[in-house]
C-alpha cells in the first residue's frame, strides 16, 4: 500500500505548487486584494517561524528557540546580514539548549 | 519518496502515518493538507514567474518549497528581478536532498541527534533574518508577528498540519484594514 500512497501524494504536493500558477486572472486587482497579496509572502514565512520557535519537535518551548529568534532578529536587524543572524542563531541555541 | 514528492514535513508524516499501517487516503489527505501552504506560496510568487511560458511555470512549481519560497520572496524584496535565481537555488535543493536522503538510508544509523548540535535552527533562523529584512513599514512588523503567534498556537494547540496555511492566510487581512 506504499506506493498508491507515495504516487497520490506526488500528486498532491505537485498539484498546490502548479495550481495558481496555471489558472490565471488578468488585468489590475482591487487594492485591497493587492494589499493582500503584498503582505502574504512576509506572513507566510513568519508562519513557518513560528511553530518551530514556540512548538519544536511538537511540544512547548523550554526558552532556548524564541531566545535565539529574539537574538536572530537583532542581529539581522543591526547588521542587515542573513549569515550573520543564522550563525548566531544556530551557536546560540545549541549553547541554550544545554542550559 | 523523495525524488516524486519533494516535500520535508509531508514526508516525515508519511513516515509516521506508514508506521500506523494507515490507509492511502489518509496518507494523501494529509499530504495534501500539509502542502496547502504552497497555494499560498505559488499565488504570491506568480506575478514574478508570470514572465515565464506556460512549459516553463510548470517546470518551475515542481521545485517550489518553503525554502526556495522564502528565498526567492527576499530576492525580490530587495530589488532582485532574476528568475534564474529562484530556479538555481530551487534545483540545487532538489539535488541536495535526495543526495541527502541516499546518504542517510547508507549511514543514517550512524548519526545522532541533529538537535545537540543546534543544526535543526538553521532554517528557522534563516526564515527569521529573511523576514526582519523583507520589513518595510510597521504594519509588516505586527503582520508577521501575528502571523508566527496563530501559527505558534495552532502548532502548540496540535492543529500543526493547517497551522501555516491558517495564519499565513488570516494575518495579512490586516494589510487590508490599514491605510499607508
Amino acid at each position: 500500500m506504499i506506493w498508491p500512497a507515495i504516487l497520490g501524494s506526488a500528486a498532491a504536493t505537485y498539484l498546490v505548487r502548479s495550481l495558481p500558477f496555471v489558472v490565471g486572472f488578468r488585468g489590475h486587482l482591487p487594492g485591497a486584494a493587492s494589499r493582500y497579496l503584498e503582505a502574504l509572502p512576509v506572513a507566510i514565512i513568519a508562519a513557518l517561524v513560528g511553530p518551530a520557535v514556540v512548538a519544536p519537535a511538537g511540544a512547548l518551548t523550554r526558552g532556548a528557540e524564541p531566545l535565539a529568534a529574539a537574538l536572530v532578529v537583532a542581529v539581522v536587524a543591526w547588521r542587515r546580514s542573513l549569515l550573520a543572524g543564522v550563525i548566531v542563531g544556530v551557536v546560540a541555541v545549541a549553547l541554550l539548549r544545554i542550559i | 519518496m523523495s525524488v516524486l514528492v519533494f516535500a520535508g514535513a509531508s514526508q516525515f508524516a508519511m513516515v509516521q502515518l506508514f508506521s500506523d499501517k494507515a490507509p492511502t487516503a489518509i496518507v494523501v489527505a494529509s499530504v495534501l493538507f500539509i502542502n496547502l501552504r504552497h497555494l499560498l506560496m505559488a499565488t504570491s510568487l506568480r506575478a514574478e514567474l508570470r514572465r515565464l511560458p506556460i512549459g516553463g511555470r510548470l517546470f518551475a512549481a515542481f521545485f517550489l518549497t518553503d525554502e526556495s519560497f522564502a528565498m526567492a520572496t527576499g530576492h525580490f524584496r530587495r530589488g532582485g528581478r532574476s528568475l534564474a535565481y529562484y530556479l538555481t537555488f530551487a534545483i540545487s535543493l532538489y539535488v541536495l536532498w535526495n543526495l541527502a536522503t541516499l546518504a542517510g538510508i547508507v549511514i543514517g544509523s550512524a548519526i545522532g541527534d541533529p538537535r545537540r548540535l543546534g543544526v535543526d535552527f538553521a532554517i528557522t533562523a534563516t526564515f527569521t533574518g529573511i523576514v526582519v529584512l523583507a520589513i518595510r513599514r510597521r504594519a509588516d512588523a505586527v503582520i508577521a508577528l501575528v502571523a508566527a503567534l496563530i501559527a505558534g498556537s495552532l502548532a502548540l494547540a496540535g492543529a500543526s498540519t493547517v497551522a501555516v496555511i491558517t495564519a499565513g492566510a488570516l494575518a495579512p487581512l490586516i494589510a487590508v484594514f490599514v491605510r499607508r
